[in-house]
């Protein structure tokens, strides 16, 4: 019974300090991707184009769902430029 | 008179009779029928374990599950099939190799959404935190008698994860396989009760009206994130590669949870195993495991005084986890500007996203102001890596 007390004590200290261990490293390296990403890849500013492009002619929301439906359809190859309203 | 007595002995009744303990099992398995579609507790998964025990329970059929032996180890599957049933093979072929739990952690994770975590990273340490029900009731187990490989199994009940705890289970003692997959997932239905009775334990008022945006105001975020879609392709990377260096033996359940999520997160190129990974595989996973855990619960290996200490047992490790995050957040409390609302800590087991949900509402139940569901998500989904990961360290020690 003592060694398996001994064995779940020692299960109970390992087991909390992997887990927090793992989870910290997950939080350190996730702020060192975020500063990454943010750095190196940061998104096209494609919405100031088209609001600049559109401005005033089209509801903010509605741009903001041609601009998505967009780039998922395109998989990200094309980007909206500017919008016309069809006569 | 002959055929009379012919057909009598085709039936079940006869035995059903000689057996009452069949009959007391066959109203378990109606039970869990009657919560699932009835009171809506976990449908997806008590259906077709309640089922499971109806099937496996009913005699002659030879739907129940044989405990693993020298002998049954050592037939092939189709020796399986031919002398234990369909209901055999499947427990031999799909839950004894431990294959399900890890697809079913796929379609987890292609239902994931990384972004809530990704936004508040420091939240992560709560699901950290509430392992602790998970090791303390390990302790508690081996103290009433369990053998060390069965209180590891007893005590992942904690993490609030059916997989998680089908997969330790099956790794460490299968035999008590059926009592804990029932334990885990009636607890996960009962998320809406337990997390309330035990915050009504641990917090005050005034904790639970600290207002998580109001506090962003005030200590705003100093690393907004510019390109969330990049960063969540990466981050199921990045997180795999912590998780296979430090704890290989986790990899299994937390792979395939970020191969899952990674599907997801890369849009339209990988849409159709995206939807594979999240529809039918998920779906045609969720109903074999369902069925064959179902399958175990035959009357010898249910009914014992084991069962009851499980189903105690886990009781008590899902109110530790829960109260071991709220804990956190008061330590942390203490010592910052910027406080946490405890609530987010109580969703540090996993449970997602009935726990956020839980605590979203608890919240506005004391500041209508106050929405926390995407910072309880958070902590929420890193508890899943988190009891994945405590799987991981009893595995690789027990087994």
């Amino acid at each position: 019974m003592s060694e398996g007390f001994n064995t779940a004590f020692m299960l109970l200290a390992v087991g909390m300090i992997t887990v927090f261990t793992i989870l910290a490293l997950i939080v350190i390296f996730g702020n060192i991707l975020i500063l990454f990403v943010n750095k190196f890849i940061p998104e096209a500013k494609v919405k100031a184009v088209v609001s600049r492009a559109t401005q005033g002619s089209i509801d903010p929301q509605k741009l903001a769902v041609i601009v998505s439906a967009v780039d998922v359809v395109t998989e990200g190859r094309a980007k909206v430029t500017s919008i016309t309203k069809a006569e | 008179m002959e055929i009379l007595r012919n057909l009598y002995e085709m039936t079940a009744i006869g035995s059903l009779f000689q057996s009452p303990e069949t009959i007391f099992m066959l109203l378990i398995g109606g039970f869990l029928l009657y919560l699932g579609i009835v009171k809506g507790y976990e449908p997806l998964l008590l259906v077709p374990i309640g089922f499971g025990v109806i099937l496996a329970n009913s005699l002659g059929g030879e739907m129940g599950v044989v405990p693993s032996n020298d002998e049954i180890m050592h037939m092939s599957l189709l020796e399986i099939a031919k002398n234990h049933g369909i209901m055999n093979l499947l427990y031999y072929s799909l839950i004894k190799t431990g294959l399900l739990p890890p697809i079913i952690f796929m379609g987890v994770g292609a239902l994931t959404d990384f972004g809530p975590m990704l936004r508040n990273l420091k939240l992560a340490f709560f699901g950290a935190a509430a392992q602790i029900g998970i090791f303390s009731v390990l302790l508690g187990a081996i103290a009433a008698g369990f053998t060390l490989k069965e209180a590891a199994s007893l005590g992942i009940i904690g993490g609030a994860d059916g997989p998680t705890a089908i997969y330790t289970t099956i790794k460490l003692a299968p035999h008590l396989l059926g009592p804990i997959a029932i334990a885990a997932y009636s607890y996960m239905a009962l998320v809406p009760v337990i997390i309330p009775f035990v915050v009504r334990l641990t917090t005050s008022k005034k904790e639970l009206k600290i207002n998580m945006k109001e506090q962003d105001k005030l200590y705003p975020n100093k690393q907004p994130i510019k390109n969330l879609k990049v960063l969540k392709i990466l981050f199921p990377l990045m997180m795999g590669g912590i998780v296979a260096v430090l704890v290989p033996s986790a990899v299994p359940l937390v792979g395939m949870l970020l191969f899952g999520n990674l599907v997801k997160e890369i849009g339209s190129s990988t849409e159709r195993l995206y939807k594979a990974a999240s529809g039918g595989i998920l779906n045609t996973a969720t109903i074999f495991l369902g069925l064959t855990v179902g399958g175990t619960m035959t009357a010898s290996a249910f009914l014992n005084t084991q069962t009851i200490m499980i189903i105690v047992g886990g009781f008590i490790a899902f109110c530790f986890s829960v109260a071991g995050g709220i804990y956190a957040v008061k330590l942390h409390n203490l010592f910052v500007k910027k406080k946490i609302n405890p609530l987010i800590g109580a969703t540090g087991l996993s449970a997602v996203p009935m726990a956020s949900r839980v605590a979203n509402e608890l919240a506005l139940k004391n500041d209508p102001s106050n929405h926390l569901l995407q910072y309880a998500m958070a902590s929420n989904i890193s508890g899943v890596i988190g009891s994945a990961v405590a799987a991981g360290v009893l595995i690789s020690f027990l087994s």
